[in-house]
């Protein structure tokens, strides 16, 4: 009890001293914000933008044959005019070409009109569309899929509902005797009525269900934490340079002739980092919430937590740092540098989920690479806390390695 | 006899070849101020700190007031107060707040070491300094902020290692008068220097050191009487007799 009550006492030492020095204060939280500003602004269309889906289709049919009809009138001219959601229909006029696309894999597939469309439409003896589509993507085989079934069924019911109007006038004048007259008359008024009837434009449409807004992706939600991760890290690495002032200067040495334990004089100087780390994240996250506006997601003790963890693997990690080092300006000069070189690979300039495949395997040497997937599950893909305990493992692994270095190697007289 | 509240028994300490101290025996008295006087490399800061717990010695024993360090350092750490020959403070925090820090630690509660705290900053003269920070102050006005964290707690034997090095005259008469106040409220006082005139002027005794070794023990007189008339010969020329006159590191 007495020894938890001198960590507190060296805990609040340090405190003070990084509220009296206004440049490390300045450094630790006001720095970080003009990069938050800054990248927001700069990664502000990252994840916004929605690719519209392009469908593409083509015939085997010589110019003059139905399909070149419906081709015409599906056909994209002014993507402007689309819809959001929308498709972006293209003919393809060289099917052989576009086959040979799709398998260089520049094209995701097309659905394509037979040779004998008009014919079997006329005739009512039905034809196949033909679909050809690249396997590995199968969003884009689902769509081609979807119109071809579309217009099949568009035609099919144009087909029986043309067939059932003349069956019945039919019927219902052979009923009446000497009535072929009349009969010419019923099919030419259905005709003129046809004709002049609004004439229709798209005789296959597409409707979409619009579900929900498709919203930019808030760039503070990547922004803040890379930079939290990046600047607490940062803080508790320059902390080793005051951690061998103060075992030069022998102030560390003349704890050990008070009341203080080496284990409260260890704990003390981890919780005094720590508790700069605490002000820095509590800061981060309230600003962000209430200027920036981000979201914790649905798992905010997650947030919190990782935050928490963070933080513990970053003052471990200057403490380590202090003890490896023999003089102030070594450990600051690797304090940066470290922590340089560990931002980016970890993804705190820029989010991971945009890097290449091997980026990301790689930036996993990084604790901050954990802490920054953790927080991205989290605040840009709505996780839960289950999804984010290996992150939290990884980050509690490093925690405990850089702590155990730090409290082998810990010594408090100068060499 | 005076009762013994320091003694050193034997000690011995190395650094990898390098013995730093080599069987030194002394004892100090309660209320009595032990001068340790030696050229550079001589071993004083080395006994210093095995004295205050901050080392173990590889061999002998230390008892304060009759705890020894090694199965009673707790106790033992109760009773000193050390003011290392380094500025063992933080420059950048206030003299006040210099002093809490360490008031806290020793143990004292904050309205205790408060009250402590503007004691000991007026014993040094600094009480209207108390909420400047320390790196504005003059080597001078750094070292009774030294000496002052080295009296929280009221400590009953206080290591003075080397306190008046590079500092004006006037601060160190001020450093005196404090330490010879101290001993008239019956402290009991380990000093080192390297002023031979600071110890003949403070000391009761005096232990002469050279090469991990005590070459010389006794009173100021006594140790002048050694060599020559004492009313004529230096502590400096008793000094120099016994360790050279060859540099040191």
């Amino acid at each position: 009890m007495k020894q938890l009550g001198n960590i507190w006492i060296l805990a609040v030492k340090d405190l003070k001293r990084f509220i009296a020095d206004r440049m490390a204060l300045g450094f630790a939280i006001l720095f970080p914000f003009l990069f938050v500003i800054l990248f927001n602004f700069m990664l502000s269309g990252v994840g916004s933008e929605d690719k519209r889906l392009e469908i593409n289709l083509a015939t085997r049919e010589p110019a003059g044959g139905i399909s070149h009809d419906i081709i015409a009138a599906l056909e994209t001219r002014d993507e402007s005019v689309l819809k959001p959601g929308a498709p972006k229909i293209i003919w393809l006029k060289d099917v052989q070409q576009a086959r040979k696309d799709v398998e260089d894999r520049k094209l995701n597939g097309f659905v394509v009109f037979p040779e004998n469309f008009t014919e079997a439409v006329l005739m009512g003896y039905g034809c196949d569309l033909e679909v050809v589509y690249n396997p590995s993507d199968p969003q884009a085989t689902a769509a081609l899929y979807g119109i071809a079934q579309s217009i099949a069924s568009s035609i099919g019911t144009q087909q029986v509902v043309n067939n059932t109007v003349i069956g019945l006038l039919v019927e219902q004048e052979l009923q009446k005797p000497g009535a072929t007259g009349d009969l010419a008359q019923s099919i030419r008024n259905i005709l003129s009525g046809q004709a002049s009837a609004p004439p229709q434009t798209q005789m296959v449409s597409f409707t979409t269900d619009k579900i929900g807004e498709v919203e930019a992706e808030n760039p503070s939600n990547y922004v803040i934490p890379g930079y939290l991760v990046m600047f607490v890290f940062l803080t508790a690495a320059l902390s080793s340079g005051m951690m061998v002032r103060e075992r030069q200067n022998r102030t560390l040495e003349r704890m050990l002739t008070t009341s203080a334990s080496r284990g409260a004089v260890i704990g003390g100087i981890f919780a005094g980092t720590a508790i700069k780390g605490l002000v820095q994240i509590a800061i981060f996250w309230t600003v962000g919430i209430l200027a920036f506006k981000i979201d914790l997601g649905i798992a905010p003790a997650a947030v919190i937590l990782i935050s928490i963890l963070m933080i513990l693997m970053s003052s471990a990690f200057g403490v380590m740092l202090a003890t490896l080092v023999k003089t102030e300006k070594s450990a600051s000069s690797i304090g940066v540098l470290a922590s340089l070189i560990l931002a980016p690979l970890g993804g705190c300039w820029w989010p991971l989920f945009v890097t290449p495949r091997w980026m990301q395997f790689i930036a996993r040497i990084t604790p901050h690479a954990w802490a920054n997937i953790g927080f991205n599950k989290l605040m840009v893909f709505g996780a839960d806390f289950g999804a984010v305990v290996p992150e939290m493992l990884m980050l509690t692994a490093f925690a405990i390695a850089f702590g155990a270095v730090a409290l082998l190697k810990f010594r408090t007289e100068a060499e | 006899m005076a009762e013994l509240f320091l003694v050193a028994d034997d000690l011995h300490k190395s650094f990898n070849d390098h013995k730093a101290v080599n069987g030194v025996t002394f004892t100090i008295a309660r209320n009595e101020i032990f001068g340790l006087l030696g050229p550079n490399g001589a071993g004083k800061t080395t006994t210093i700190r095995m004295l205050s717990t901050v080392l173990d010695p590889d061999a002998g024993e230390v008892k304060i007031s009759g705890f020894s360090t090694r199965e009673h350092p707790n106790e033992a750490r109760a009773l000193i107060g050390v003011c290392p020959q380094e500025l063992a403070l933080y420059e950048d925090l206030s003299a006040f707040d210099n002093l809490m820090f360490f008031g806290r630690l020793v143990g004292m509660n904050s309205r205790e070491a408060k009250a402590q705290t503007m004691s000991n900053l007026a014993m040094m003269g600094l009480e209207t300094r108390a909420k400047d920070k320390v790196s504005k102050f003059s080597g001078g006005m750094k070292r009774r902020v030294n000496l002052g964290i080295a009296l929280m707690g009221q400590p009953k034997l206080l290591f003075l290692d080397e306190p008046t090095v590079g500092i004006d005259p006037q601060s160190r008469n001020k450093i005196f008068e404090t330490i010879q106040g101290l001993r008239q409220k019956g402290m009991t006082v380990l000093y080192t220097t390297h002023y031979m005139e600071e110890a003949d002027r403070l000391c009761d005794r005096i232990a002469i050191m050279d090469g991990g070794k005590i070459v010389a023990m006794d009173t100021s007189r006594a140790l002048k009487a050694n060599i020559g008339d004492p009313d004529k010969t230096t502590l400096e020329d008793v000094f120099l007799k016994l360790t050279g006159r060859s540099l040191r590191d």
